[in-house]
């Protein structure tokens, strides 16, 4: 709990902000028909309505938020801090993913598109981005890294691969459904 | 074609699957669902929801969109779904840790009697009670469901459906979590994010010019988005801040001897509770750790005033205490499948996961037309849906009877599974669903996507939000958004068409009312 204005008051002005965004600019400039619509001289919902509907709802929800304060969470410093350290953690390991193929077959003629259905080379990105997202995840929760939790991430990764792509042909596994 | 042809044919379906070595396919499928949900509910960290989100890609790739897929389909996820709760109770009671939050009232018995020696008697308890429960509350939904459904079908035209739906969506925010504002903040979210790309319009609307979200957001990574990864997220985050995930005493069950069983005492308890969850069940958005916390109250007070002398109370080991939670949260499973099959709605997370294995194969839509007899064409046809609807049934009576036969000697070996430490578990977990999803979606962007609506579902968690009226929001967005434009239309345009006519408006009035009624409970 805080002193003063709570936690909860202010989610509570932030989403109506935000509900009144999407109920006055978002929705009138994101859709092509408005609320009710005249179509052969019938008039029919609008693609606006649904929009303009939910925003209303949340506005709703914010006003009584705003009335009555429920628990108040907050957000910490902490919480924060482990969203910036998974957001780092995703971006390496879907990064590895999603280019370690093509980077390791870089040097030879074809490249990595016409292998990227062929054993081992399909495999590259999957593995290597599933250790370092399994192994990292892991380090970050015990806040210590080791090379056992890499290896189990290694493990899990090319049993899932294995799982995936041995029983079905018509499976693909990340990333090479991009490439 | 009658009832009982209906009956028949669904009977049939399931008996009559192709077979795998002599056993029919659905049944086997619901066999391997259902050991595979003890053996995650006796997991925690993991639960029901989590393995039937997993599964549900999988499954697909195996069995394909084919009619024929459906039933092993959903076999396989009430199998899931009714093994994870009785495998809840055996960290519960061997390890004081419950493997899923609806098994916490068990450890409050359940271990303090496993810490006496009588952990094979309280994990028998704790089987009968469940069994007794699940079986009672799946005979309620064979014979309330279709009974709702005609009487949906008979008396509600285009308008009254739009406000039966209005209410569902605000009876579910206002008693889901503590706050009513943010459940309806969450619901309105789900409403929203359903509106990305998916109006009648050319144009795809909300898409902010985004191709990747031309064709709307992909419903599995939303909801697994929020329901699990944001779930990994925050049970990861609080291992990293508790510094080691929760530690078990393992209470060893070759020290454990047999307490004598009487049934005649438990009974009672066992009836009680399974009436709670069963009604607590049938109610959408109510989940099952309400029912057992119910389940358990009421028991407690009638055990003060009938206890013999020399007996633990509760909280000391009474085997009653055990009765009344597993008998109350098993009772929910069943229950929870009368507003799907009779009204399209689901109400809770395993629900969410049955409908979206029914909306991803196609071929049945839940609802009241499914118990249509004649599928509205003709008498003397049979409709597909309600041969379905009753092979979905015969699965969970097929369930049933493993719970009774081969359920308590496989929830006694599970015990183990408590030990693997969740900082492992859940990085696992995490890979193997955004693997799913890439497997469905094949795209980055979908994973992508997933990674924010885990974040979504993450921050929910956090500022203590329920993610459960979101996801149910965003999946009925669209069918409620159908309905209103068709009653909108059927009305010759009447923009009051919600309030014009008697039995609309008596569910706007509750819809309003349930929302005013919620606002005066406590904050907790």
């Amino acid at each position: 709990m805080r002193n003063g204005f709570s936690a909860d008051r202010w989610l509570a002005l932030i989403v109506l902000a935000f509900a009144l965004l999407v109920i006055f600019v978002w929705a009138p400039m994101d859709t092509d028909t408005g609320i009710v619509e005249r179509v052969r001289r019938k008039f029919v919902i609008g693609d606006a309505l649904g929009p303009t509907v939910a925003g209303a709802v949340i506005a709703i929800g914010a006003l009584l938020l705003l009335l009555r304060p429920g628990t108040d969470r907050a957000l910490s410093h902490e919480n924060l801090l482990w969203i910036v350290a998974l957001c780092a953690l995703f971006a390496i390991a879907l990064w590895l993913m999603r280019y370690a193929g093509p980077v390791a077959l870089a040097w030879s003629e074809s490249g990595y598109r016409p292998l990227r259905a062929t054993a081992p080379w399909h495999y590259i990105g999957f593995l290597l981005g599933g250790t370092v997202l399994v192994g990292g995840l892991t380090g970050l929760a015990k806040r210590k890294l080791s090379i056992r939790d890499f290896a189990i991430g290694f493990a899990a990764s090319l049993v899932i691969a294995l799982m995936y792509d041995l029983p079905f042909d018509d499976l693909i596994l990340p990333p090479n459904g991009d490439v | 074609m009658g009832v009982w042809d209906h009956v028949i044919a669904g009977v049939l379906a399931v008996f009559q699957s192709d077979p795998i070595l002599g056993v029919p396919i659905t049944v086997l499928m619901v066999l391997t669902g259902f050991l595979l949900g003890i053996t995650v509910g006796a997991t925690p960290g993991l639960a029901g929801p989590m393995a039937m989100a997993i599964s549900l890609p999988i499954l697909i790739s195996i069995f394909g969109y084919s009619n024929d897929a459906l039933l092993p389909v959903l076999g396989f996820l009430i199998g899931i779904m009714k093994g994870a709760t009785i495998g809840g109770a055996v960290p519960a009671i061997l390890f004081n840790t419950p493997g899923t939050p609806d098994a916490y009232m068990t450890t409050l018995d359940g271990y303090p009697m496993a810490q006496k020696g009588e952990a094979r008697h309280a994990l028998r308890v704790a089987h009968f009670s469940s069994a007794s429960g699940d079986t009672f509350s799946d005979i309620v939904l064979v014979l309330c469901a279709p009974f709702l459904a005609i009487l949906v079908e008979s008396y509600l035209d285009l308008p009254e459906k739009t406000a039966l739906l209005i209410l569902s969506l605000a009876f579910i925010a206002s008693v889901i979590g503590n706050s009513v504002g943010k459940g309806l903040i969450s619901m309105g979210l789900g409403l929203l994010a359903a509106m990305v790309a998916t109006g009648e319009d050319f144009y795809p609307r909300l898409t902010l010019g985004q191709p990747a979200l031309a064709q709307g957001i992909p419903v599995a990574a939303a909801i697994l988005g929020v329901l699990i990864l944001g779930e990994v997220f925050k049970a990861l985050e609080d291992i990293h801040r508790d510094g080691q995930s929760s530690s078990t005493t393992q209470v060893g069950q070759r020290e454990s001897k047999n307490g004598p069983f009487r049934l005649r005492k438990l009974l009672p308890y066992i009836g009680r509770s399974a009436v709670i969850g069963t009604c607590i069940g049938a109610l959408p958005g109510v989940g099952s750790t309400l029912a057992a916390t119910l389940g358990y109250t009421s028991a407690k007070r009638r055990y003060s005033k009938s206890k013999e002398p020399n007996a633990p109370g509760f909280g000391q080991g009474a085997p009653e205490g055990i009765a009344a939670t597993e008998a109350a949260n098993s009772s929910v499973s069943g229950a929870n499948l009368i507003p799907v099959l009779s009204l399209g709605i689901p109400g809770n997370a395993a629900a969410v996961f049955l409908i979206l294995a029914m909306d991803s194969i196609g071929g049945f839509n839940p609802g009241p037309s499914v118990f249509q007899l004649g599928g509205g064409i003709s008498d003397d046809a049979l409709n597909p849906e309600m041969v379905m609807a009753f092979g979905i049934f015969t699965t969970m009576f097929v369930a049933n009877g493993l719970n009774w036969t081969i359920g308590g000697v496989f929830m006694r070996s599970v015990g183990v599974m408590a030990r693997i430490p969740k900082e492992r578990l859940l990085p696992i977990v995490l890979l193997l669903t955004l693997t799913a999803i890439y497997v469905q979606e094949t795209s980055m962007v979908a994973v992508w996507i997933t990674l924010f609506f885990g974040f979504v579902g993450y921050f929910m968690r956090r500022i203590d939000m329920s993610p459960l009226p979101f996801v149910i929001a965003f999946i009925l967005g669209g069918n409620l958004e159908a309905t209103a434009r068709q009653a909108f239309a059927a009305t010759g345009a009447d923009p009051f068409f919600l309030f014009n006519n008697p039995i609309a408006l008596a569910f706007i009035i509750l819809a309003i009312g349930v929302v005013i009624f919620s606002m005066r409970k406590p904050a907790e």
